[in-house]
């Protein structure tokens, strides 16, 4: 039976690291499938890919850009809930953020790792992709820095790099918890990851100095980051691309997706993990908020997208806005406002925003539709360009498909994998959150 | 010289009170271990505003000025004129500056954490495996004209649940 009592600082301790150090056969069977099916249909297919060209793929003359490209969006967004969460929660002191920002912040990772295979499956020929660093390469070519493709070189690396930072500096105090619970090689390894951490008021004044210095940088950082995604598609004339509103349209699905996505993550964690006693209703109701608010800004942007269309008085918008409303993907156009824009409002009802059993449903609900969005976005404006007579059409290929599911698999993996190698619940700042430890109280 | 002595307290008030005396009594070396932050045992210790900020300061000047130098060197190297754009053009040059203040910013900071913590440090250095989980310990070190005696008398009368003499393994 589930413990619903507050837990001692013991215990604390006790359940998270019971996590990692105890291991049993339906984890090694999860982990396994996920594996194979990154194996199978991620790897495999783009092996296919590099084998016969990036013509396994669906795109063609007038769709250069395709399923991969919508699903480095999607994946890119799908980071942002996480540090760019955690970072505005921690400078805001809201200590409910603390049991759910560790998983949160490694969905960023995971999901940035993720993004990044797609650009690596994007680009085709995957052994030059060090051309787009600074360095001097055998063509003696630079990189030019004022294409928004270079921007997302520097975006994106550093968003990497500043999120593997926050989220391992937040758990050095975590491994060294780790260390002290485990023996044999287990030891070894956490004392160097732990650093020698001991919790000297020295090392915890240091530390919280430096992590209110990574929160700073990281939010101005996780909006740019999309924002510079966005100028991808904006800093171009395409119709259906060419708009001012793109970076903040961008943002705002990025942070809507993420927050969705930490609250599958969050329903998973604590079914499949016992964490009841840790992520409990206010998690869920201060996550089911955020999510109606980022629904109704998103709304607020989607109509101003179709006005802006609609005001600008040029045919090739006009077109472009027709076919993405009465289209071929109008199916999938009003999927996306059914998904993203009619069932989150179901989360006004207390009754609906409390049950972690139909917010895991919205959550996934909203997910899919932002899929949905990122894939029309490049679906029906890139191929539809200025010339009707030059008009193409896309649609993904199989192997395609196939890679779009892999891509999950590769996510679930990573995750797994990080469960059973950082504490996904931080062992001492939910100990903050905690009756403090005083015989005055 | 003494050896140190480490005293184990559950409560943080008493834990706090107790290092308190020891520093009214002349006891300057101790060290305060906690299972999470305790702002009045910084404050204790006269931990004020972290050097860190230097270098997330400094760190960040620095990437930005060598984002931009890098852009622009990138674009003097190999001139790509394009529908008559400036060589080296502001807006997005100061886009890629942007992204590598950021970046020289935080790891510059890893830095200034690394230098002003003094970690890492793996060598055998007075600790107790409670103090990470629901205990706090208070270590002492002593000078020559020091009186360890003192100071256990001291963190008992505060209530230590255990005082030991730490001796590092071999």
């Amino acid at each position: 039976m589930t413990d619903y009592r507050e837990p001692s600082y013991a215990d604390v301790n006790r359940d998270v690291l019971r996590i990692m150090l105890e291991t049993g056969s339906q984890y090694w069977t999860v982990l396994g499938i996920s594996i194979s099916i990154a194996l199978v249909c991620f790897f495999g297919p783009w092996m296919y890919q590099l084998y016969v060209g990036v013509g396994a793929a669906g795109m063609n003359r007038s769709a250069m850009w395709g399923s991969y490209l919508s699903n480095f969006i999607f994946w890119i967004g799908l980071s942002h809930s996480g540090t760019l969460l955690s970072a505005v929660l921690h400078i805001t002191q809201s200590d409910w953020r603390k049991a759910i920002y560790r998983s949160a912040e490694a969905m960023t990772l995971f999901s940035l790792m993720t993004a990044a295979c797609f650009v690596m499956v994007h680009v085709g020929r995957v052994w030059f992709v060090h051309w787009s660093a600074p360095i001097p390469n055998e063509m003696g070519l630079w990189p030019n820095f004022r294409s928004p493709l270079m921007f997302d070189v520097m975006a994106i690396t550093t968003y990497l790099t500043a999120s593997s930072i926050f989220i391992y500096m937040g758990s050095v105090p975590d491994y060294a918890a780790v260390r002290d619970a485990s023996t044999g090689l287990r030891r070894r390894l956490y004392t160097i990851f732990s650093f020698g951490w001991r919790g000297t008021a020295k090392e915890w004044h240091t530390l919280g100095w430096a992590y209110m210095f990574f929160a700073v940088f990281v939010i101005p950082l996780a909006v740019s980051v999309h924002s510079i995604v966005s100028w991808d598609f904006a800093l171009s004339l395409v119709p259906g691309f060419h708009q001012t509103i793109f970076a903040p349209y961008f943002v705002c699905g990025a942070i809507y997706s993420g927050t969705a996505g930490i609250i599958t993550v969050m329903y998973l964690l604590r079914r499949c993990l016992n964490l009841q006693r840790y992520i409990g209703e206010i998690h869920l109701d201060n996550l089911g908020k955020l999510l109606l608010t980022l629904s109704l800004i998103w709304i607020y942007i989607n109509i101003i997208e179709l006005f802006t269309g609609w005001y600008s008085g040029t045919s090739f918008e006009h077109e472009a806005v027709k076919f993405k409303l009465f289209g071929y993907y109008a199916p999938l156009y009003w999927e996306m406002i059914l998904f993203c824009a009619v069932v989150p409002m179901l989360i006004f009802w207390n009754k609906i925003r409390l049950s972690w059993n139909k917010m895991f449903v919205i959550s996934i609900l909203i997910n899919i539709g932002m899929f949905t969005e990122r894939f029309i976005i490049v679906a029906t404006a890139q191929p539809r360009k200025f010339l009707p007579d030059a008009f193409g059409f896309y649609f993904p290929s199989l192997v395609e498909f196939s890679i779009t599911i892999g891509s999950f698999a590769i996510f679930a993996t990573l995750f797994l994998i990080f469960i059973k190698w950082t504490p996904c619940i931080s062992i001492y700042e939910v100990k903050e959150t905690l009756k403090p430890l005083r015989r005055a109280a | 010289m003494a050896k140190d002595i480490i005293a184990l307290f559950q409560y943080e008030d008493d834990f706090i009170a107790a290092a308190k005396a020891l520093k009214e009594s002349g006891f300057d070396n101790i060290n305060l271990m906690s299972p999470i932050p305790i702002h009045d045992a910084q404050k204790l210790l006269g931990l004020k505003k972290s050097a860190v900020r230097y270098f997330s300061f400094f760190g960040a000047i620095i990437g930005g000025l060598c984002g931009f130098a890098m852009a622009t060197a990138s674009a003097l190297v190999f001139i790509l004129p394009t529908g008559g754009r400036a060589i080296i053009s502001i807006p997005p040059f100061l886009i890629i500056t942007y992204e590598m203040t950021i970046l020289m910013g935080v790891l510059s900071t890893l830095l200034g954490f690394h230098i002003v913590s003094g970690l890492p440090a793996w060598s055998d250095a007075v600790y107790r495996v409670e103090s990470n989980i629901d205990r706090f310990s208070l270590a002492v070190s002593f000078d020559e004209d020091d009186e360890p005696a003192q100071a256990e008398k001291i963190v008992r009368d505060f209530g230590a649940e255990q005082v030991t003499e730490w001796e590092p393994s071999l």
